[in-house]
């Protein structure tokens, strides 16, 4: 007996040991993986491996099942989106005929596309014609229901034919796509649509490797336009988000970890501090650039998210300092508009609609949704105020942040259900209107207002969103009259008006501010973000010599 | 009673039956026991270690760790046995019709189980989760449904070596009805062996439920379960790796200790087990094999 306790007590002490050994070689490998790490940007200092945690799926840039950042390394559009507005890509100038209905490029004469085919007005033509050809996959970039023709002028001369004038023509034309140039000789029978037999494009990078959810290596280009890039070898490796991740770049595996296309931040606020720490890594923020939110689907009739007043609820019983302060570290800050003042025509008079459980209460009582005695959950009619809300199983702030409005809207009496699913299944039960509540973003300075908007009325982003509102039809109505206003104070009103339907009907509820975060090696210089959170300048990054 | 001597007669079986006892009675009482409401959110206490009003810290939305564990016994532990009650029930049922009767119903009655056996149980328990969705209930239905067939054969085993004897047969001679022999006679000399394979079963019922939920597809939020909550510790598992402490340790404590009652049952109810230590240990390392077997399939 006196022997199994004995074991039993020498047992208890091992396992004690273990466990403090845990949290002392924890401290321990700490040190060996900072010499790692320092070596490792010595032995190749050009190169940049990057954590993404999905693969790149497809390079073809006329379609949208891809990475975005991938894509915008090795294709170009004709002009660009920068603080400072619209400038030259490839396309070195430009000019807008009277009534704007006519884009005159004049090209960089210069360019070749990776496969050495030259790019000139013809590939133009090639390239925005298959997009056209394939238009039905396009209706959330109103330029492609405008484009009526394009025009080989000359070798460098193109000129692009509207229906009417178009004014967010130039915004739309930079994006990361559709309208970027493949190189012809990657045609599939003279189109785009259903897969290219190679990926040319003319960016700074060309794709060397694919392979299927494990790793995508880049080349720098060296005959590349603007310069040979400083950084000669770009990978992108699969990796699980959050602690493997982590592991990783501790380890020096990979060395460079982004926010991805749908906002999700692979590292936690506090672990990617304990890597500053550290000393090797340093963390880059950009400003905000969208607006992170839950987006109602209106179009339910049979679901309480099909009321105005039960929106409005969910918005008014959020605090978002909170989710602000406690959740994202101070480093988002918290939105009550859908577009945060500083977007172009978003500085609009909205009514304020802060943090206020009592408000919302009231809001529910007077929509009928009463309280039983001794009940959780509001009722009306027989039916309880309860929905569903997705988030990405990927993110653990999404998933934070839904625990904590689940938690504050029963303080309400109303019921969230929360479900947990892959980015990609989320982004398509935004497409097929099959949800209650979902986490979303704005899609960034570059699209906002004017595309995000657009895409209120496409079927693959918001039609479900907005369809089920009150004003749907005015709204719709406003949409299509604002892309073609030429005249800007008509169009500032048109855009006051759009926000303030939307605004009035809180189908899209604003969290946070969000950004681009980049955990880089701590020699790495240069780090830019561009308009968009798709995708980042990497051409413009070196290492410290 | 002399069954309970016989287990505190071990200390190690006495330890782990006063654990298990303590846990079983914490689950039911936690509204009492608990110091604070599980799921109530304290953002500003977000990740706070251990206090006096918060014994075990606070997790990622600042709710208080030890309540949650408290709460978390209902579904980790009293669920899962409410669970395991029932496949033994439905196993006894099965495994007494066939071991009673033989012949042509035994024959059919094992051909199910071995059609239900041929199923490694967790695939069969994940197949049933993507069939009937995710949650807790669909998670113990899949166990019941998966696990009977298992109780089913044993239960057969032990009943047929009963049936078997003098003065069953006897009974049987002197016309006393088939339902009444089974009451009288089998259910009582069996249910040592029924409580031995039951007890063994449950240990790798609780390490099942809390992976499952630990993968997501069992309790949903905002409801406390130990897998969960070593889920929610994984997303900061560098930062603050103390956070998985708490639901680790109780998930290993639990489950030791139901497994050296267990073995101690084993031990108590088969007094030639009892005779030798040696062959006991012998015992404990088999049974302990025979675990980890059905943990790896």
């Amino acid at each position: 007996m006196r022997k199994s306790w004995f074991t039993l007590i020498a047992g208890c002490m091992v396992l004690a040991v273990m466990l403090g050994g845990c949290s002392g070689t924890q401290a321990g490998s700490k040190e060996a993986t900072n010499e790692a790490a320092h070596e490792t940007p010595q032995e190749s200092p050009q190169e940049l491996v990057y954590a993404a945690a999905k693969d790149l799926i497809d390079m073809n840039p006329h379609v949208y099942a891809g990475s975005n950042s991938a894509q915008g390394m090795v294709y170009e559009s004709l002009v660009e989106h920068t603080e400072e507005g619209i400038k030259p890509l490839l396309a070195e100038s430009w000019e807008i005929s009277g009534d704007g209905k006519s884009y005159t490029f004049h090209l960089r004469k210069d360019v070749n596309f990776h496969d050495g085919e030259p790019f000139n007005a013809e590939a133009v033509k090639l390239n925005i014609d298959a997009v056209q050809r394939n238009a039905k996959k396009h209706a959330w970039i109103k330029l492609s229901t405008k484009l009526t023709d394009v025009l080989v002028i000359d070798t460098h001369t193109v000129e692009l034919v509207l229906s009417e004038p178009y004014y967010p023509t130039l915004n739309e034309l930079s994006f990361t796509r559709p309208y970027v140039f493949v190189s012809p000789r990657n045609f599939i029978d003279g189109e785009t649509k259903d897969g290219l037999n190679g990926y040319s494009g003319t960016g700074p990078y060309k794709l060397v490797e694919h392979k299927v959810d494990q790793q995508a290596v880049f080349e720098a280009n060296e005959a590349y336009w603007g310069g040979s890039p400083a950084i000669k070898k770009i990978t992108g490796k699969v990796l699980p988000a959050g602690e493997t991740t982590f592991l990783a770049l501790q380890k020096g595996e990979v060395n460079f970890v982004f926010t991805d296309d749908r906002g999700t931040d692979s590292i936690d606020v506090d672990a990617m501090t304990n890597l500053t720490d550290a000393g090797d890594y340093q963390i880059v923020r950009s400003k905000p650039m969208n607006t992170k939110m839950i987006v109602a689907n209106s179009s339910q009739t049979n679901s309480p998210v099909h009321e105005r007043a039960v929106r409005q609820a969910i918005w008014q019983a959020i605090d978002r300092e909170t989710i602000s302060k406690q959740i994202f570290s101070g480093t988002e800050p918290a939105a009550y508009t859908l577009f945060s003042s500083n977007v172009k025509y978003a500085d609009v008079d909205l009514p304020q609609r802060g943090y206020d459980p009592e408000a919302a209460r009231k809001l529910l009582e007077e929509a009928g949704w009463k309280l039983a005695n001794g009940q959780e959950v509001r009722t009306k009619n027989g039916s309880k105020l309860t929905m569903k809300l997705y988030y990405d199983a990927n993110s653990s702030s999404q998933k934070t942040q839904a625990e904590f409005i689940q938690h504050e809207l029963k303080e309400i009496g109303m019921r969230l259900e929360l479900v947990g699913e892959e980015s990609t299944s989320v982004a398509k039960r935004r497409s097929a209107g099959d949800y209650e509540l979902l986490f979303n973003q704005t899609w960034g300075l570059a699209y906002d207002p004017q595309s995000t908007i657009a895409a209120f009325t496409s079927e693959s982003s918001y039609l479900h969103t907005t369809k089920g509102i009150a004003r749907a039809d005015e709204l719709y109505d406003k949409i299509a009259d604002v892309t073609v206003s030429m005249d800007e104070t008509t169009r500032k009103s048109l855009y006051a008006d759009i926000l303030n339907i939307v605004h009035e009907e809180a189908v899209f509820i604003p969290l946070t501010n969000g950004g681009v975060t980049i955990v880089a090696p701590q020699s790495l210089q240069g780090i830019g973000f561009k308009q968009t959170q798709y995708e980042l300048p990497f051409e413009k990054m070196n290492f410290n010599p | 009673m002399n069954m309970l001597k016989q287990i505190l007669k071990d200390r190690l079986a006495g330890v782990s039956l006063f654990i298990v006892a303590i846990t079983i009675a914490a689950g039911a009482f936690a509204p009492w026991l608990a110091p604070h409401d599980p799921n109530h959110i304290h953002m500003e206490l977000r990740y706070a270690g251990p206090s006096w009003d918060f014994p075990l810290g606070n997790d990622h939305l600042g709710r208080d760790v030890l309540s949650r564990l408290i709460f978390g016994i209902r579904p980790s532990v009293l669920y899962v046995f409410a669970a395991l009650l029932a496949s033994v029930c439905m196993g006894a049922i099965v495994g007494f019709i066939a071991g009673y009767f033989r012949g042509r119903t035994d024959a059919v009655l094992m051909r199910v189980v071995d059609a239900m056996l041929s199923f490694p149980g967790y695939v069969l328990t994940l197949a049933l989760i993507g069939m009937l969705g995710v949650g807790l209930e669909n998670i113990l239905i899949a166990f019941v449904l998966s696990k009977w067939a298992w109780f089913a054969r044993i239960i057969r085993t032990s009943v047929m070596q009963i049936a078997e004897t003098d003065y069953i047969k006897y009974s049987k001679t002197i016309g006393v009805g088939h339902l009444s022999i089974m009451a009288r006679h089998i259910v009582p000399v069996s249910l040592p062996d029924i409580a031995v394979i039951a007890s063994s079963a449950f240990g790798s019922m609780v390490l099942q439920i809390s992976g499952f939920s630990f993968l997501g597809l069992g309790i949903q939020a905002p409801h406390a379960e130990w897998g969960m909550m070593l889920n929610e510790a994984r997303t900061v598992m560098f930062s603050k790796p103390e956070l998985m402490l708490a639901p680790g340790l109780t998930i290993i404590l639990v489950v030791s200790a139901i497994n050296f009652l267990s073995d101690a049952l084993q031990g108590a109810l088969d007094p030639k087990l009892m005779s030798s230590k040696a062959k006991f240990q012998a015992r404990t390392a088999v049974s302990a094999a025979r675990l980890q077997g059905k943990e790896v399939a």
